[in-house]
């Protein structure tokens, strides 16, 4: 079996080497595509970060301070029960501001270690009945006893949600169309190297190697150009990764929360190494599917 | 070795390449295939290789039902058979070593195996001193060697050849078909599509002839053309 692997591995060398342009052309879309990919789950992960408490309607949060009473607690609930202009509420208790954490910072074991549960403030999240009632509401809890701020989401971040939910979608369809176009490449660059090498499979065919002896050359060929390419997104994903997180954790007020993390880049560019060996591997086994014809 | 019963082959509905053809090749036989070009010697040999099935009829190849063999068994049928062809079919670029050994490499035999089997079977065609050199320094004799050493290096039961004389000069060719005895000797079954009247009525071997795809002529120790 070495002396396959031997075969195999030297047999797509040469195969590569052969059809340098077209290799590289393949590799290059594959890591364009990706990279934008890879890019623009990073954004929405960074937003999904920012924005997680603001999901389903959420449009501001009371927070307590971590001394704050049971009776304290309990009279704002109580409160917000009775408020005509409150369509629903859920409380987060200090257990949960911890799991919360704990997801957020997973990849930061020495902050989540470090961290006391009791200095964790426990909260209501509020959906108001309109958002126009957003302020009202706020106000009416800003400054009772136990409380330490509500925050609420400004008209500034909802715009940028939108902006950014279209923003996705365009850059998903750019990479989508790059990364057909690279499999395309795939496809074509396996079926030149099919056809530069027609009499060797067909001799192999006379002399009775199996189709996947013949095939798996090619196989690892189209494999070999998306990991390529897929490896040289991930290191551009992991460094426009670096990059977002020195801006975040320099910057102020709100954008402090659109936080991102290496754990989510190395996520992000191991489905970026599957889609590019799947789209190679896909890619020459098309590519292959006329080589019987030989 | 070889078993053809009732086989009819059609091309595009209307041209008839084999019809109802009927035929037993025992082991170590060795049959010319003769008749003008399109009577059915090729589409014959691309049936017992599996290039193409049959539309009726049944065909044995080594006790294997090759119309019915699963598509990933071919390849293990065809380890049966060495194949030879008018135009060599060597690779460019690659030794005389290197085309043989390719045959074996590519089925998987282990390098010990291809390294003591491909200097043998290089001897035996008469070229271990040429084992070095490049196909375009052969000429075109030593070409067919090679391609025959290929065909023989695994020791098939069966060796077909599609004219392998037909590029060869008669003085060149006589060695080959001197070469293909040789191999017939040790056992192998040969079966050999050709043109060439000299070579037939000089081997008197058995001699099937085909007009348009029927089998008009089936003699043992024959010549090529009944005297008119």
């Amino acid at each position: 079996m070495a002396f396959k692997l031997d075969y195999f591995a030297r047999e797509t060398m040469v195969s590569l080497r052969r059809n340098l342009v077209m290799t590289l052309a393949g590799i290059l879309t594959v890591a364009v595509s990706l990279f934008l990919f890879g890019g623009v789950v990073l954004l929405s992960r960074m937003v999904d970060h920012g924005t997680a408490r603001w999901k389903e309607g959420v449009e501001l949060e009371v927070f307590f301070v971590p001394t704050a009473t049971q009776q304290q607690i309990d009279d704002v609930q109580q409160e917000l029960k009775d408020s005509p202009n409150v369509k629903k509420f859920r409380f987060i208790s200090k257990k949960e501001a911890l799991d919360l954490f704990k997801r957020f910072f997973a990849d930061q074991p020495e902050l989540v270690e470090a961290v006391d549960p009791d200095t964790l403030p426990p909260s209501f999240r509020v959906v108001p009945k309109d958002p126009e009632l957003t302020e009202t509401i706020a106000v009416q809890f800003r400054g009772r006893p136990g409380v330490d701020e509500v925050l609420t989401a400004q008209e500034q971040v909802r715009r940028m949600l939108h902006a950014i939910s279209w923003i996705r979608r365009l850059f998903f369809a750019i990479s989508g169309v790059l990364l057909l176009s690279s499999f395309f490449l795939i496809v074509n660059t396996i079926r030149l190297a099919t056809y530069a090498r027609r009499r060797e499979i067909q001799i192999m065919k006379l002399v009775g190697a199996t189709n996947w002896f013949i095939r798996i050359p090619f196989m690892l060929e189209g494999l070999v150009q998306g990991a390529a390419g897929a490896g040289l997104a991930f290191g551009a994903v992991y460094v426009l990764q670096q990059i977002l997180s020195d801006l975040v954790v320099r910057s102020e007020g709100v954008f402090r929360s659109f936080f991102i993390t290496t754990g989510d880049a190395v996520g992000i560019g191991l489905w970026v190494l599957v889609i590019g060996g799947v789209v190679g591997v896909a890619g020459s086994a098309i590519g292959l599917r006329r080589f019987l014809d030989v | 070795m070889i078993t053809l019963e009732h086989v009819t082959k059609t091309y595009k509905s209307d041209v008839v390449a084999l019809r109802d053809v009927s035929i037993e090749i025992k082991k170590g036989e060795f049959v010319f295939l003769v008749g003008p070009s399109g009577s059915g010697k090729s589409t014959f040999l691309r049936l017992l290789l599996r290039e193409d099935l049959p539309d009726t009829g049944r065909i044995l190849v080594a006790g294997r039902d090759v119309a019915r063999l699963s598509t990933w068994k071919v390849p293990y049928l065809r380890r049966n058979m060495g194949t030879v062809f008018q135009d060599f079919k060597l690779l460019p670029g690659k030794t005389v070593y290197e085309n043989v050994a390719f045959a074996l490499e590519v089925i998987g035999r282990p390098r010990h195996v291809i390294e003591s089997q491909v200097p043998q079977i290089l001897e035996l065609v008469g070229l271990a001193e040429k084992s070095q050199r490049f196909d375009y320094e052969l000429s075109g004799g030593e070409q067919q060697r090679v391609s025959i050493a290929r065909a023989f290096v695994n020791r098939p039961l069966i060796l077909l050849a599609d004219e392998p004389t037909g590029n060869l000069d008669p003085a060149t060719a006589e060695g080959i078909m001197r070469l293909l005895d040789r191999i017939n000797r040790t056992g192998t079954t040969v079966v050999m599509a050709t043109h060439d009247e000299g070579i037939v009525n000089t081997m008197r071997r058995r001699v099937v002839e085909l007009d348009r795809g029927l089998v008009v002529r089936d003699q043992a120790r024959g010549v090529y053309g009944l005297p008119a």
